[in-house]
């Protein structure tokens, strides 16, 4: 059975958020939530880095093991989904999330939170598929229609990979076998010569 | 949304009970017409036997059929072009 996963090769990411604005498109995502986010790190200088991310759908996820209410389910495919009908808001996912995925819509004033939010991997809701009341709270279900998720379909530089876990597992050891990494790959040296090593 | 309103009525209940025995009482010299302890007393008693059928009730889990869970994921040409490019 495959398991989707999500993975951003560092090395080609160009921090050109096409990754988020079409995440934010495809899904209709609430004003204030970004399910996808570009994080760059050493900003500026040389031998910066970027990365997109997003939820991981973790195989054990934490978000999953402390929401009070139990609205988290995993799918056969590996995806991580949720409840909006069950979601309280609490934010107990968004402290125990290692990488800061679920986001709340600001529903009033005083800090009052709304329904979680995060990526579904393109893969809907609980919801039946593809249906108006599905694609109004989780987003587009790309995934039931034979096709993956947005951010990686949209990559310029294919960077984000989106998939099968060992597929795309084989394609990024198939591009460091030919090209290196950091340091080591290639137009490094040229760009950077040996003053930046990573 | 009828048993919050079962709910609600029930405190509303317990709360005029409360009231009603502590303005009953005789009105003792140099004591308020309202016994405070008293009063919060049995606005307490009343609140958590009103609570508690609240507190019983199961919680409500998501509980997640085979369809929901099934598996969309499928190697379509879409997908197969996908992987194909991401090669190059």
């Amino acid at each position: 059975m495959a398991r989707m996963k999500f993975l951003c090769d560092a090395d080609r990411c160009i921090e050109c958020n096409a990754c988020v604005t079409a995440c934010k498109n495809e899904n209709e995502v609430p004003w204030g939530i970004n399910r996808r986010r570009v994080v760059t790190i050493n900003d500026g200088k040389p031998g910066e880095r970027s990365i997109s991310m997003a939820c991981m759908h973790c195989t054990d996820a934490p978000c999953m093991a402390v929401c009070p209410v139990d609205c988290f389910y995993n799918t056969a495919d590996g995806v991580v989904l949720h409840s909006k009908d069950l979601c309280i808001g609490c934010g107990y996912c968004f402290y125990a999330c290692p990488f800061g995925a679920p986001q709340y819509p600001k529903i009033g004033n005083f800090g009052t939170r709304g329904k979680m939010d995060k990526c579904t991997f393109c893969a809907g809701g609980p919801e039946a598929d593809l249906s108006p009341a599905e694609f109004q709270k989780y987003g587009s279900n790309r995934l039931a229609e034979g096709k993956l998720p947005l951010c990686a379909e949209m990559c310029s530089t294919k960077s984000l990979l989106a998939g099968d876990g060992e597929i795309i597992a084989q394609i990024y050891k198939e591009r460091v076998v030919k090209r290196g990494y950091g340091s080591g790959a290639w137009g490094w040296q040229t760009a950077y010569k040996e003053t930046i090593a990573i | 949304m009828t048993a919050a309103r079962v709910t609600n009525a029930r405190v509303t209940n317990a709360m005029h009970d409360a009231w009603e025995t502590t303005m009953s009482k005789t009105r003792e010299p140099g004591k308020p017409a309202v016994d405070r302890r008293s009063f919060f007393k049995a606005l307490g008693a009343g609140a958590a036997l009103a609570a508690t059928p609240a507190m019983v009730t199961p919680a409500a889990a998501v509980d997640p059929g085979a369809e929901e869970t099934k598996a969309r994921y499928r190697e379509s040409e879409h997908v197969k072009d996908f992987y194909r490019v991401n090669r190059y």
